[in-house]
């Protein structure tokens, strides 16, 4: 978890008033990851770096670069910029935490890619509008009604709120966002939790999701295949996108993504326009 | 289960002689200082041209140090057969002619199976969303060829896109038999659910397409595989992890394997491979991705060179959807054997009575 | 010893000279053999690749020439057998002609083989004791025995009988007639095992049936012995060697039922597979018919059912069959039409659509069409000397110590 000195605080405001701006145009999706090209400081103006997405645009990403001679830490597909192959699995990781039901897995065979890092409006969270602090701000009374008050500038920084549907209106931000510390989310006792472990607010509502996602059957996980072996996991938010579940109407709970280019044509073949035809007459 | 050295593909192992490639210079004289022993020999050989020694050592330094390689890779055993000695000379002849053919230091590993492990799979087929991408980091781990003309470009898995078809009230008078009477509405027959009607080359824009369900084919390591029944030679078998391998320098290229799998999981290479110096997977395992030649039947074989090291294979780590599991089917634990228990599975074509390792589950 | 060195002087003399049809012939086939030879080079140093064959469709015109020719090699035995189960006289004097025709057609089998392999420099894999031999599991091992069995049978058999005439010497019936009675035994095994080759892949429904066997052994006995007739009737007009009109007739009335029966076959397979159109129906759909709209092999498939019907009538006309001057007529249709049949019209669809449903098509290409007629060049090349030689020494033309003749 980052801490963020209070001499940031002018520069992130800063920084979110731009990005706010910038945010409108794009997908909610995007807007809500915080779309890692738009990132002005890591600007490198001779040579692009190579980024490619892993589970879904917006989410986490890995650039490019070599290991060793001739062994990059990962291949990305020149058609969708996806990520294709992974030459270091636990690049940029750090251990997932304890969690009940994974004692047998050795201390650091666990480890996830820091969500946090990839959340760009994460660090004015807490400390710029919500720090829940401040002698001049006093934190209104909540809604019973689990209806925000809306907020020109946070629909602008996340537009999907206009239209959460997640859970289909029976809860809000704040049953997932900590009340006070709004750069963490809440687990079941009400504790705040980091960002890097949403499984423990998720798993809250989706208790077989989560069950299935610990022994490896829900999920992702890469690395070492045996059950005690050493795994990157991707956690919830780096493939589901929380403030947006009606997406292509829910497409097995996946936004849409490019596909990767199709199998080659055999010998003679013009096209492949006959497997649109059915065969049997009907 | 836990493996005490990193995984096959840590770039430790290919550290060490990254082969020496003098540098491009216009000028012919500009490399003589670095002259190879090659050279060396060529010039000896100029001057004592009438000596047979001199030609004879000409030829073996020569351009066709890969056609001596090939030669004796000819002559050798099946690799089931070979004792540990001819499969250290079997795996250094190979070593060295990939690393000079490719240019850089390619490893053939030749690991056995580990004790304690059988190999397993499965897919969720409802979450599979058809991105193919599994397909191309297959391309990137294994060496296939990747060339343009017809039949050059090889791909292990296959994604099937079934059409989800549709009972529309608008179609009731259109059912099967058309056109003959005999049957009129109450048949609005759309392929929901057909497997044979599936398309392997769609191209939408973007997937997963609303009206589609998808369905990733490759080998499925059976327990009891046709394809290892019907070869005449045994070049293809079972490992004791439960991978169906092929010694491809043993096949003969007769096909009957192909014929015989009911997955059309294998793919003959109609030539040598095109596989480009700079897309080479240099981490290999002699049964498992080295680089094919010209004649030979190949297919998936769950990423040997990875596996047997610990390591997941390459489709499973780049599902973006989390579709594909691998794991232990002795370790109860793993996540396949927690698949096998939790989760309704099947087997494709389980009634030919192949035994996949390769389940399909959904949840 | 001796006498064999003659033996193999006088038949090479013999064999080599003839007329200028004989070498226009055969200097016809030599330009296809070395244009096969060509791109058998081709084959083994750019790879199949310069071939139609793909990993969908990966058995083409290689794999069904090689499985027709084991039906015209089992074929020989509509020959061999009514000489020496009926006695028959007029077979009696040919046997041999046929034992010869199984011999060009087992290595034109083996020709085929070597043009289909990816990898024919590596055969010696298969070779037991040196390779491994994965008998009995595979099926292709039992063929290769059975193959290579009854090319040597056949050899034995046929160039004893030859010898012998050569000679003068009787021929031994103690071990000769076992070995007879083994060959006709061993012929039925050939074609059998050939159709078990496929017929044992679930993997791919079209194949997958009992009955390919017997299919394979009736249009065998009726392409066989189709070409058997054809032989005999040139033999008849261009030498001396008179084979009587009723061997032709034997041969006549075999190649009938034998057809009639294929087409019986084939008809109830037709029935079976598309009342019910299944899935697995749709290798015989996209013959017959056309699968998603591709049709490539319909028009074969439909010529092959009119050459079949059409020869099958024209043989139940007595006026047809024991006319000699139009017996070709229906013997050529019969045999192009089970060619069709049995080689690409059943080898191909097999692997349309491919056992996880894609639908594709093949596309032979030259360099396929030329290897094919090369080999057939070349198995009639060899036809061509094996029964010159043998009907030299049936006319007494090749003898011990007579003077070496020249053939007409």
């Amino acid at each position: 978890m980052k801490k963020i000195a209070p001499f940031t605080i002018a520069l992130a405001f800063l920084a979110s008033a731009l990005y706010a701006f910038s945010a409108a145009e794009k997908t909610a999706d995007a807007a809500k990851q915080g779309a890692a090209p738009a990132q002005p400081a890591k600007a490198e103006a001779t040579k692009e770096p190579l980024v490619c997405f892993e589970s879904r645009k917006g989410a986490s990403e890995i650039t490019q670069r070599e290991i060793k001679p001739g062994w990059p830490n990962v291949k990305c597909s020149p058609t969708t910029g996806a990520a294709l192959w992974y030459g270091d699995p636990y690049e940029g990781t750090v251990p997932l935490g304890k969690m009940p039901g994974l004692e047998k897995i050795p201390e650091g065979h666990a480890v996830v890619r820091p969500r946090s890092e990839k959340l760009a409006i994460l660090p004015m969270c807490a400390v710029a509008c919500h720090n829940g602090v401040g002698p001049a701000f006093v934190p209104p009374a909540l809604p019973k009604d689990k209806k925000p008050v809306p907020i020109p500038t946070m629909e602008g920084l996340l537009p999907a709120l206009k239209d959460l549907q997640h859970g289909r209106g029976r809860i809000w931000c704040l049953d997932c966002h900590h009340t006070t510390k709004r750069n963490m989310l809440v687990d079941n006792y009400g504790d705040p939790v980091s960002f890097d472990q949403p499984q423990l607010l998720c798993g809250k509502c989706h208790g077989d999701k989560l069950r299935d996602w610990r022994d490896g059957i829900h999920g992702k996980r890469i690395g070492e295949f045996a059950s005690t072996g050493r795994k990157r996991w991707f956690v919830c938010t780096e493939c589901h996108n929380p403030h947006n579940v009606q997406d292509g109407a829910r497409n097995r709970g996946f936004a849409q993504l490019q596909p990767e280019p199709p199998p080659q044509l055999p010998r003679g073949m013009k096209d492949a326009r006959h497997e649109l035809v059915h065969p049997i007459p009907h | 289960m836990t493996h005490e050295e990193t995984p096959s593909a840590d770039p430790a192992r290919e550290q060490e002689a990254e082969r020496a490639v003098p540098p491009a210079s216009a000028d012919p004289a500009a490399s003589a200082p670095r002259a190879s022993r090659r050279d060396f020999l060529k010039a000896g050989g100029m001057l004592s041209l009438s000596s047979l020694m001199g030609t004879a050592a000409l030829m073996v330094q020569s351009d066709n140090a890969r056609a001596a390689i090939e030669w004796a890779e000819h002559f050798q055993k099946n690799y089931r057969l070979m004792t540990p000695q001819e499969k250290a000379e079997a795996r250094a002849r190979l070593e060295r002619r990939y690393s000079q053919e490719y240019g850089r230091k390619v490893n053939v590993d030749t690991t056995d199976a580990q004790p304690g492990v059988l190999m397993g799979y499965a897919l969720n087929v409802r979450k599979c969303i058809g991105c193919r991408r599994c397909v191309h980091a297959c391309v990137a781990e294994n060496n296939q060829s990747r060339g343009s003309r017809p039949g050059e470009k090889i791909e292990w898995i296959q994604v099937l896109r079934m059409e989800r078809g549709e009972f529309a009230k608008e179609k009731m008078n259109q059912g099967y038999p058309e056109g003959l009477g005999i049957q009129v509405g109450g048949n609005a027959y759309t392929p929901a659910g057909e497997v044979l009607e599936g398309q392997y080359r769609y191209e939408p824009a973007a997937v997963p397409e609303k009206d589609a369900t998808y369905m990733p084919i490759a080998c499925m390591q059976c327990e009891k595989p046709p394809c290892v029944k019907v070869c005449p030679v045994r070049t293809t078998y079972r490992e004791p992890d439960g991978v169906v391998v092929i010694d491809y320098n043993w096949c003969i290229g007769c096909r009957m394997c192909m014929g015989a799998c009911p997955y059309w999981a294998r793919r003959f290479n109609v030539n040598n491979p095109v596989l480009p110096k700079e897309e080479i997977n240099p981490v290999t395992h002699y049964l498992g991705n080295r680089p094919r030649m010209r004649g030979v039947v190949e297919k998936c074989h769950w990423c040997l060179q990875r596996t047997r090291h610990g390591r997941y294979p390459a489709c499973v780590e780049v599902c973006p959807v989390g579709a594909r599991k691998f794991g232990n089917l002795l370790d109860p634990e793993s996540e396949v054997s927690l698949i096998l228990a939790r989760k309704n599975v099947f087997r494709l074509k389980a009634e030919l009575n192949t035994f996949p390792k390769f389940f399909y589950f959904y949840d | 010893m001796r006498q064999l060195i003659h033996f193999a002087a006088d038949y090479t003399g013999y064999v080599l000279r003839g007329g200028a049809k004989f070498y226009a012939w055969m200097g016809a086939l030599s330009l296809l053999i070395a244009g096969m030879t060509y791109v058998f080079y081709l084959q083994n140093t750019e790879g199949l690749i310069v071939t139609g064959m793909t990993s969908q469709i990966h058995d083409g015109l290689y794999f069904a020439n090689l499985v027709f020719l084991v039906g015209v090699a089992a074929g020989a035995v509509t020959i061999v057998f009514p000489a020496y189960a009926y006695h028959h006289e007029g077979m009696h004097k040919v046997a041999v002609l046929g034992e010869m025709l199984a011999i060009t057609a087992v290595i034109m089998v083996t020709m085929f083989v070597f043009a289909h392999m990816g990898r024919p420099d590596r055969l010696w894999h298969m070779i037991p004791i040196i390779g491994i031999y994965n008998f009995p599991h595979s099926m292709l091992a039992w063929d290769v025995l059975v193959l290579t069995g009854y090319l040597i049978l056949n050899f034995v058999c046929g160039f004893y009988y030859l010898w012998c005439k050569y000679t003068g010497k009787p021929i031994n019936r103690k071990w000769f007639m076992p070995v007879v009675w083994i060959a006709i035994v061993w012929a039925l095994s050939i074609h059998t095992v050939t159709a078990f080759l496929i017929s044992t892949m679930p993997a791919r429904p079209m194949w997958f049936h009992g009955m390919m066997p017997i299919r394979f052994i009736t249009t065998a006995f009726a392409a066989g012995p189709a070409l058997i007739i054809l032989a005999f009737l040139i033999v008849r007009k261009n030498t001396r060697f008179w084979i009587e009109d009723s061997a032709i007739r034997l041969l006549t009335a075999i190649v009938t039922w034998c057809l009639g029966i294929a087409l019986f076959l084939t008809m109830s397979e037709v029935v079976v597979e598309l009342y019910a159109r299944t899935e697995h129906a749709n290798g015989l759909y996209y013959l017959m018919l056309g699968l998603h709209g591709l049709t490539r092999l319909v028009p074969w498939f439909w010529a092959s059912v009119i050459l079949m019907v059409g020869s099958f009538v024209l043989f139940l006309i007595p006026a047809f069959r024991n006319d000699m001057k139009l017996l070709p007529i229906p013997c050529v249709m019969a045999f192009a039409g089970i060619w069709i049949e049995k080689g690409m019209g059943l080898v191909v669809p097999g692997f349309i659509p491919t056992p996880i449903g894609e639908v594709t098509e093949y596309y032979p290409t030259f360099v396929e069409w030329l290897m094919t007629l090369g080999i057939w060049a070349f198995g009639f090349f060899i036809l061509t000397i094996l029964l010159k030689g043998a009907i030299g020494i049936l006319q007494g033309e090749i003898k011990y110590g007579g003077q070496a003749a020249v053939a007409k």
